[in-house]
């Protein structure tokens, strides 16, 4: 079933009086309730602008978005966005970080504080409910990130570069961590990379945007089995493949 | 065994570092007693035993001026209340302009022409326009015969210009330098404007906000010195080693200044102590 569907987005950028630059060129997509999308590109393709976009905090020059068929009005109500930067608020706990979103909903406390603990569960991080975010190491931190954005409870959960940051053990960690939440949530995810390894071992679909003007490149459905092995024949040979197309764009 | 003893080693360096910090305050003190006693003119360099007995009996009455506690709490009173006014009014102002671009350009002129301006020299200013009139004059009532009747307006006045600028220019670097990242995750976790200004604008100013109160209460407390030793003051600490001074009271005058000392450090410690109970966070982070 179509979940998100974006029709001719464009950004138009003003660098100069006289020049325009298409940071995204008519963006056409549509996006199947909870599949996996990795959008994969060269820095400069637009990845980060469009994630920004469908999260609401820039606006489109032009273009639509549409959830289940209908505009949305307010997409902070309908998606959310994990950055790669640590954005934990230093002045709250993990416990505190996470029910956030909930009071910004007006749920009741006993009830914020049952759904987090359940998500403090979900990401595995029993224990640190008091920790402040300067005791967690980066990895920790991006959990909690996740168990935030999962109690906004969002149609669409966005994720930009959300394990750039991380040594390569902690990142292949979470994004078994963040797979097992996916199919036990069931949510639409739309994961920007700039690692091809990290693409095709989360998602179900790769997209491949190129830059000046940004725009989708390739489009492929991604039917390797789970959980997938990095070193099998087919996991390589869809590397090679993808890094052909990418040193192209 | 081990730890044991690392443990003994860890009481034993702590003993030995508050030792050596004792070390030049105790000497400096030995020697003025030693300074003192080998001059022997009291009216120029009083013995250090000799002001600590001033010091011991903060209720004695000195020099028909009233004690050393009274005038102490004269000077505190008038710092708390004109302090509580550049708080009331520099914090709400300075939130305003650090959000609004528009109000800080519209005040921002104003702010900058009056800032190289000493609190100091606001003294005479005040002392003609406001003259003796004190704060319960002010609200009609007179002799409530309080400690209020020892706060003139004028001292209110000046203090709250030395509060104002410490306080209104950090809070305003506090809320405008909110870390971009911050407000966008609030935002795209539903925050709307006035959630995201309580529950995260706020809490990432507090600790710039504090520094500001901090700095300007320091700076209330040395101009409430200056401007009680000026001529038409009556009471008050500063007032009390001026007065002392002019009788060549030394040990009154030094008892004085040391009291001026701990309280400057004492407030200071005071808001410290707040500070890192309401924002410890950005201590902690570093």
């Amino acid at each position: 079933m179509r979940k998100l569907t974006l029709n001719g987005i464009n950004k138009v950028f003003l660098t100069h009086p006289d020049r325009e630059v298409f940071a995204l060129d008519n963006i056409d997509l549509s996006i199947n309730e909870g599949e996996f999308i990795a959008l994969i590109g060269p820095t400069g393709c637009g990845k980060t602008t469009l994630l920004r976009i469908i999260a609401g905090l820039e606006n489109a020059s032009s273009g639509e978005i549409l959830l289940d068929g209908q505009p949305v009005a307010d997409l902070n109500r309908i998606s959310t966005l994990i950055f790669q930067q640590y954005s934990l608020f230093p002045w709250y706990n993990v416990i505190e970080n996470i029910t956030f979103p909930m009071e910004m909903k007006g749920l009741r406390k006993a009830e914020r504080r049952r759904r987090a603990e359940e998500l403090i569960q979900l990401v595995g991080l029993q224990g640190t409910e008091k920790a402040a975010p300067y005791e967690l190491s980066g990895g920790m931190q991006q959990r909690v990130a996740i168990a935030r954005a999962l109690a906004h409870d969002p149609e669409v959960l966005l994720m930009d570069e959300p394990f750039g940051a991380l040594d390569e053990r902690t990142r292949h960690r979470l994004q078994t961590v963040l797979l097992e939440i996916w199919k036990r949530k069931g949510k639409t995810i739309l994961f920007v990379t700039h690692n091809i390894d990290e693409a095709l071992f989360l998602a179900d679909r790769i997209i491949v945007m190129g830059t000046e003007p940004g725009r989708v490149v390739e489009d492929w459905h991604i039917s390797l089995k789970r959980p997938r092995n990095r070193l099998a024949d087919d996991f390589t040979q869809l590397h090679l493949k993808i890094r052909n197309v990418l040193e192209i764009t | 065994m081990l730890s044991e003893r690392s443990a003994n080693n860890g009481t034993a360096r702590k003993i030995s570092h508050t030792l050596q910090s004792l070390i030049l305050p105790i000497s400096f003190l030995v020697l003025w007693e030693l300074i003192a006693v080998w001059a022997a003119n009291p009216a120029l360099i009083p013995r250090f035993t000799t002001v600590l007995g001033v010091l011991l009996n903060p209720l004695q009455e000195l020099v028909g001026t009233g004690s050393l506690l009274h005038n102490t709490l004269v000077s505190l009173f008038r710092v708390v209340l004109g302090f509580a006014v550049s708080v009331v009014v520099c914090v709400p102002l300075g939130i305003f302009m650090g959000t609004s671009k528009t109000l800080h350009r519209l005040v921002n002129p104003l702010v900058e022409l009056f800032r190289p301006l000493c609190p100091i020299a606001w003294i005479p200013f005040a002392m003609a326009v406001f003259k003796t009139t004190t704060v319960p004059q002010l609200f009609g009532v007179r002799f409530t015969e309080t400690i209020l009747d020892s706060v003139q307006i004028g001292m209110v006045f000046i203090i709250f210009w030395g509060g104002l600028f410490p306080i209104l220019l950090n809070t305003i670097h506090g809320v405008a330098g909110v870390r971009g990242l911050l407000l966008e995750t609030a935002r795209v976790l539903g925050a709307d404007k006035q959630k995201t200004f309580w529950k995260v604008v706020i809490p990432a100013a507090l600790p710039d906000i504090m520094t500001g109160l901090r700095i300007g209460l320091g700076i209330a407390w040395m101009v409430i010195i200056a401007a009680e030793m000026l001529p038409g003051s009556d009471s008050g600490i500063g007032y009390l080693i001026m007065y002392a001074y002019e009788l060549a009271e030394m040990q009154i005058l030094v008892a004085g200044m040391i009291v001026i000392g701990i309280m400057g450090l004492g407030l200071n410690h005071g808001l410290q102590l707040i500070s890192n109970r309401v924002s410890n966070w950005k201590a902690l982070e570093r």
